[in-house]
């Protein structure tokens, strides 16, 4: 019979112990450094207000001990607003999407930033339904006209903004045009008295020039105020 | 989808009882307060609905009462303008323009484009038989951002109010920028002409008092 000389044997046993052992210990560690990276992976978007508006609101209807009730034109209109803000999500994934893939082939942006991508576009996907029931909810059918609504109401939002800061501009635009015009009107008063005294023919004929420019102005609007009295 | 209806802040809102707007701590953020702005004016736009339920309808049929409102106040103020009462057709468009801005914020906006663009751009010739270039400026630049391509005659108006003004950098780069959007409209193309011959003028003009400046030194 063999007579197994165990103590010959410890030390590739021991090797073989502390190999298993280590790769074990780094798998361990390696994966829960990795769930513990993409469970804190910062979010795409910034929290949704509007859809904390909407739960909130739900909140306080569904509560008994509150005597007012939510009326339900308040919650469709969050419920609307919820979407509006979908809508721009959706558009900035859309927008994002491309240059990410671009990005990423090139390898200019890490992987990290691709698990957020892909995170953002899954929760939108789920907002989406999400929102097209709540919809179906409150109004029968509404689900599949609602994104339409909204998304007129987002680029409604825009363009009367951009109006808003053009018009906004009016009140200042017409001091300054005020301002300017006296001081053209002045100018010229100044140059017509000073006209008899300049006796170089060169320069005169120069001045000649601005006469001829700043008088259309000067002139005209001069007019304009003799008629709106 | 559980995990994110699971859990969410729980926001301090209340409702007026009134006005049924809900309202928030006035220690909230801004952006909170802002939201919940939008949101009750939304509701209340919606509660001017007359269908029932009162869901905002889909943006296509348009309610044809406004639009019929708009455009006859944009002919009143054309009326007006064409007999000469300036200032009466500045009111009518004034109108026309609170109107068509007016609308609930789910119709289209292409339709908001097209009627604003039009009564900006007639405003703007009003405010330029008024002489009020600063105004007409404005009015032409808010109907060109309402509407870019095939909005020519705005483009020439801010571009002439510019002239007006003396402002010849600027007027020389916007109808240059209208000149790329319009192609070669005949009027933006002489507008542009002027204005080029104004900056010559400027410019030799300039040389000449430097010169002058120069002898008497």
């Amino acid at each position: 019979m063999f007579d197994i000389d165990w103590w010959s044997l410890a030390l590739p046993f021991g090797y073989i112990f502390v190999l298993g052992s280590s790769l074990y210990v780094f798998s361990t560690i390696y994966r829960k450094r990795k769930a513990a990276e993409s469970a804190n992976l910062a979010p795409w978007f910034p929290p949704h207000l509007q859809k904390e508006i909407y739960s909130t609101l739900l909140e306080l209807d569904a509560d008994k001990d509150r005597k007012t009730k939510v009326p339900e034109g308040v919650i469709r209109a969050a419920l609307l607003r919820r979407a509006v803000e979908d809508i721009a999500r959706i558009i900035q994934v859309r927008q994002a999407k491309q240059a990410l893939n671009t990005l990423l082939q090139r390898g200019s942006v890490g992987e990290d930033l691709n698990q957020r991508f892909q995170r953002a576009e899954k929760e939108i996907e789920e907002e989406l339904k999400d929102v097209v029931m709540e919809a179906n909810a409150l109004a029968p059918g509404w689900g599949q006209t609602i994104f339409q609504s909204a998304n007129e109401i987002a680029a409604n939002t825009v363009l009367r903004s951009r109006i808003d800061n053009i018009q906004n501009k009016a009140a200042a635009e017409k001091e300054w045009w005020e301002k300017r015009r006296e001081t053209i009107q002045n100018d010229f008063m100044k140059e017509l008295e000073e006209e008899p005294v300049k006796g170089s023919a060169k320069v005169s004929s120069d001045d000649d020039a601005v006469l001829v420019d700043s008088s259309t102005p000067i002139t005209t609007p001069s007019k304009k105020k003799k008629g709106k009295k | 989808m559980a995990a994110t209806e699971e859990y969410f802040d729980l926001l301090p809102l209340g409702l007026d009882p009134a006005t049924k707007a809900v309202t928030a701590p006035s220690g909230a953020s801004k952006a909170l307060h802002a939201e919940l702005a939008a949101l009750n004016n939304l509701h209340r736009s919606i509660l001017t609905l007359e269908v029932s339920p009162q869901i905002p309808p889909p943006p296509i049929p348009v309610n044809p009462k406004r639009s019929a409102q708009i455009t006859k106040l944009k002919d009143g103020g054309n009326d007006f303008y064409r007999k000469g009462k300036h200032g009466e057709a500045l009111k009518m468009y004034h109108l026309g323009i609170t109107m068509a801005l007016g609308r609930p914020l789910w119709e289209p906006q292409g339709l908001v484009r097209e009627e604003v663009s039009q009564l900006f751009a007639n405003r703007a010739q009003a405010h330029m038989a008024l002489q009020n270039w600063a105004e007409g400026a404005v009015d032409a630049e808010a109907s060109v951002e309402a509407k870019r391509a095939g909005n020519a005659k705005a483009w020439w108006r801010r571009g002439k109010c510019l002239l007006e003004m003396g402002r010849l950098d600027e007027a020389h780069e916007w109808v240059g920028h209208g000149l790329e959007m319009e192609g070669e409209e005949q009027e933006l193309l002489a507008l542009q002409q002027e204005v080029v011959a104004r900056l010559e003028k400027k410019s030799q003009r300039e040389e000449a008092v430097i010169k002058a400046g120069g002898e008497k030194a």
